[in-house]
């Protein structure tokens, strides 16, 4: 990693150069919120926003996405190509940052996904810092401050920014585009500054010990009873996650049925037929079951392979959720909760 | 055409709205006709419904002893009936007036010393008087997904009509939330599927879909008053299309 | 770290784990009125070459326009060239695949997740149990078992069927009535006026077997609500919970854990199982 300074003023010199060679997709307004849209100049793009509708997943994985042609006379793939324009995606908090490496455990690991890849690679990632909102619980996992994941990541220090550069092509980018300079100590002493202030501004981190274990303990406590009596059953917690990656596939047929295409779109274990097979057997039919389950893997299931929780403290989901679940009071709830057996002694 | 299914469009108590749609499946339509074989489409032809046809897709309400007739005759010759629309499978907009007095609503129309025709109805879903075998929901029909549950009807699938409600859809196209602006928004309890294309261009949900099957009434109810809308206010909104919860459903 | 290069992604075509494979179907033979028990065969050769599977593991079934559903292999790892599922008409997928024709093209995705361990279970006794369709991936495995015979100790089968017309592979199985090598009992819940065997659940078989606790293994598939039970039967005659291997069905939709569907307890069953031991299946909430 290696460092520079960009006064604030210059900052559109580099995203008019990144636009010459990429799509740029940056945080623009949308009423009283923030979307991730393809940049029509460095005046739409606002790094003073506090969180997106939508997570950056949908420019790896977009909510519906064609993964093949087919053709349906002879069972035959006609083709399987992907979209994947260059593109740079300008403006990440660390927390998503942060939820696109989850995100690439799961779809660069193992079998990779070829559709993911071939978009993750198509992509570079410029992060930015930002400031907790009420929402925000990132403190909790970590998930506050970004080492890796991206190209170049921009500290706010106020007239300038203090730049990492955390890739070739990235540091390529910055020297091509923008006026920049050396860092001195004095800058690294305000970026600790910097730092030390956004550490500060968040509230007591959520009491997160051994939560793996206690879900297990208390996997059977009335607490999720509770929380699938208010659960919608809507699903919006899983999309607007940046790290809920599920999802379902479906066949659509051309008018004449002589071909059509497979379609890849997000799926959420909040439906009732999520994991449902043919016969009839649906192993989380109850409201809580399925409210649990989306608890249960992303602080044990995924953690139990990835050795991380599948959260990144982003708050989306809370904003989401009209019937007010969320993860800082599920969890502690959950540090709480009796057993029903414990309840059944009271 | 030989072997291809034959299918007869009829229409009910509506505005003829969703076989409209059907013409404006483009540039599919021609396409779609080449899988069947029309017998009957009440929209476009004066001429009489046909003794024999395999596939029965129905348009509207039930309002008369007729349209009982007719559909018990549709059952009995279809081997599959696809409701389309709000009015068939909800009851929709004309299910409205079963929720005022019948009497005061022709008088009010028609004047004090009109005569109604007799053997009128309450307007209802055709699923209140035959086994209904697919549903497309929705007001007018998306046609993109008539042609989709069409084709599983012609294959004989499963309708692969989603059970939960619109909200998931809603969000992935990065919309925000009316209810957290304030507004009365039905996707919270209405059936996913029409992708949400009402909220995204900026008008609260409806609920033209139906209620969705997983909905959690009860906790709506709560989220609804949380939201500071009236159990009143909400009903009557839900009224507009799902007088009838329980078909609704 | 990250390389952009260009629009060109081979692999998407290439090493594409979502891309099925297409398959003929060679042979269909009716085992009941609602399974089918069909051959398949890769057609392009090097698939078929490279092909290879372990009892227990199962393929995505591929039907476009219809869609894809998880099978387990029937037919034995030691057969190249074809496999066998054994399919019940539930779904859209296995329905559209009832209605298909020999010579038919399918597609075929896999082989995914992890099987029975033959290797360990070599030198041991092995107790199979079978409820109702469970036999379609034990099939596999008692297949293999077959063609190694001389591998294994003694190798006892017990399959429950609610009524006598359901057995799958009945002909088969009733001649296995009578070797010597197999020790086979098929029970029904119901009775009707053809049989002559056992009556009642599966677990009831569990009296009259003898089990060498040190040196046998268990096997076990079946509907949701066979596993507690027979594993209860299992355990009083002492077979160490991590000798005892049981397969679960769960919605393996995309094979190879992306998609979320076959969550159980804190594993995917389509990578980490279907297969599990007791041991690790007993820590899987929800799982028995």
């Amino acid at each position: 990693m290696f460092f520079r300074m960009i006064d604030k003023d210059r900052l559109p010199d580099l995203v008019r150069g990144l636009a010459a060679e990429f799509e740029v997709v940056g945080p623009v307004a949308k009423g009283d919120s923030f979307v991730y849209a393809e940049l029509e100049g460095p005046g739409d793009l606002r790094l003073d926003f506090d969180s997106t509708l939508l997570p950056p997943k949908e420019w790896f994985m977009p909510p519906r996405e064609r993964i093949m042609r087919f053709a349906t006379a002879d069972n035959e793939v006609v083709d399987c190509e992907v979209d994947a324009p260059p593109r740079v995606l300008f403006g990440v908090h660390p927390c998503d940052v942060n939820g696109l490496q989850l995100m690439d455990n799961v779809f660069l690991g193992d079998r990779p996904d070829p559709y993911y890849k071939a978009r993750r690679e198509n992509t570079l990632i410029v992060g930015v810092n930002c400031q907790p909102s009420d929402t925000c619980f990132c403190n909790a996992w970590g998930t506050d401050e970004t080492h890796w994941g991206f190209d170049i990541f921009l500290s706010d220090l106020g007239p300038d920014y203090f730049v990492s550069v955390r890739s070739v092509k990235g540091a390529e980018l910055i020297d091509r585009h923008v006026e920049s300079r050396e860092i001195t100590h004095q800058d690294t002493r305000r970026f600790q500054e910097v730092t030390a202030r956004f550490k500060a501004s968040f509230p007591e981190p959520l009491d997160t010990s051994q939560l793996p274990l206690l879900l297990d303990a208390k996997f059977d406590s009335p607490v999720w009873d509770e929380l699938g009596e208010r659960c919608l059953s809507c699903g919006a917690c899983s999309m607007v996650c940046p790290t809920c990656y599920c999802f379902d596939v479906k066949d659509v047929l051309d008018p004449d049925h002589a071909g059509g295409e497979r379609v890849r779109v997000w799926d959420s274990c909040m439906f009732r037929d999520f994991a449902a097979v043919a016969h009839g057997a649906n192993f989380r039919e109850s409201r809580s079951s399925r409210v649990k389950y989306r608890y249960y893997h992303k602080q044990w299931g995924y953690l139990s392979k990835f050795e991380r929780v599948l959260c990144v403290g982003c708050g989306r989901c809370t904003r989401a959720c009209l019937a007010g679940i969320n993860p800082p009071e599920v969890i502690a709830a959950l540090q709480g909760a009796m057993s029903r057996e414990e309840v059944a002694a009271e | 055409m030989a072997d291809a299914p034959s299918v007869a469009i009829i229409s009910l108590a509506s505005d003829f709205g969703c076989q409209v749609q059907i013409t404006n499946i483009d540039p599919g339509l021609l396409q779609v006709l080449g899988l069947i074989d029309l017998r009957y489409w009440q929209l476009t032809s004066s001429g009489h419904m046909p003794e024999e046809y395999d596939v029965a897709v129905i348009e509207g309400a039930v309002t008369t002893d007729e349209h009982i007739e007719l559909l018990r005759r549709v059952r009995e010759t279809a081997s599959v009936v696809v409701a389309i629309g709000s009015c068939a499978v909800t009851g929709g907009i004309p299910a409205l007036a079963g929720t005022i007095d019948a009497d005061c609503r022709f008088a009010a129309v028609y004047g004090e010393d009109a005569t109604v025709t007799p053997g009128l109805h309450s307007p209802v879903a055709i699923s209140r008087y035959i086994d209904v075998d697919y549903i497309v929901p929705g007001c007018p029909i998306d046609t993109t997904e008539f042609l989709a549950v069409l084709g599983r009807a012609l294959k004989g699938l499963s309708n692969g009509m989603p059970e939960q409600p619109l909200c998931a859809s809603c969000k992935t196209h990065g919309n925000e939330c009316f209810m957290r602006r304030g507004d009365l928004c039905l996707g919270i309890i209405t059936r996913s599927g029409c992708d949400a294309k009402c909220t995204t261009l900026g008008r609260p949900c409806t609920g033209c879909r139906g209620l969705a099957p997983d909905a959690n009434l009860e906790a709506a109810r709560k989220v609804y008053a949380a939201f500071g809308h009236d159990f009143d206010e909400v009903v009557t909104a839900l009224d507009l299309y799902n007088t009838d919860r329980e078909v609704c459903r | 770290m990250i390389g952009i290069d260009g629009h060109v992604h081979p692999e998407v075509e290439t090493v594409n784990p979502y891309r099925p494979h297409r398959a003929r179907i060679t042979s269909i033979v009716d085992l009941t009125d609602n399974e089918k028990l069909f051959e398949l065969r890769l057609i392009d050769e090097e698939s078929r070459a490279e092909f290879s599977h372990s009892a227990g593991q199962f393929v995505e079934v591929s039907i476009f326009g219809v869609g894809e559903a998880p099978i387990s292999i029937s037919s034995a790892p030691s057969k190249q060239g074809f496999i066998e599922l054994c399919v019940r008409r539930a779904g859209d997928v296995t329905g559209a695949l009832h209605d298909m024709r020999c010579g038919d093209i399918i597609g075929i995705r896999g082989p995914f997740g992890r099987g029975f361990p033959f290797e360990q279970m070599k030198g041991s006794d092995v107790l199979l149990v079978a409820g109702g369709l469970g036999i379609a991936p034990l099939k596999s495995l008692i297949n293999h078992i077959h063609d190694e015979r001389h591998a294994f100790g003694n190798v006892t089968i017990l399959y429950g069927s609610r009524t006598p017309s359901e057995i799958l592979f009945r002909r088969q199985f009733e001649m296995w009535q009578h070797r010597d090598d197999f020790d086979m009992v098929l029970t029904v819940d119901q009775a009707d006026e053809t049989w002559t065997g056992e009556v009642g659940l599966v677990t009831k078989l569990f009296d009259r077997i003898d089990v060498d606790p040190s040196n046998t293994y268990g096997a076990i598939c079946g509907p949701p609500v066979m596993y507690k039970y027979v594993i209860a039967e299992m355990r009083k005659k002492s077979i160490d919970a991590d000798r005892i291997y049981v397969s679960f069905e769960r919605r393996m939709k995309c094979g190879v854990g992306k998609c979320g569907h076959c969550g159980v307890g804190h594993q995917y069953a389509c990578v980490d199982g279907p297969v599990f031991n007791y041991w690790e299946a007993m820590n899987l909430q929800e799982a028995i």
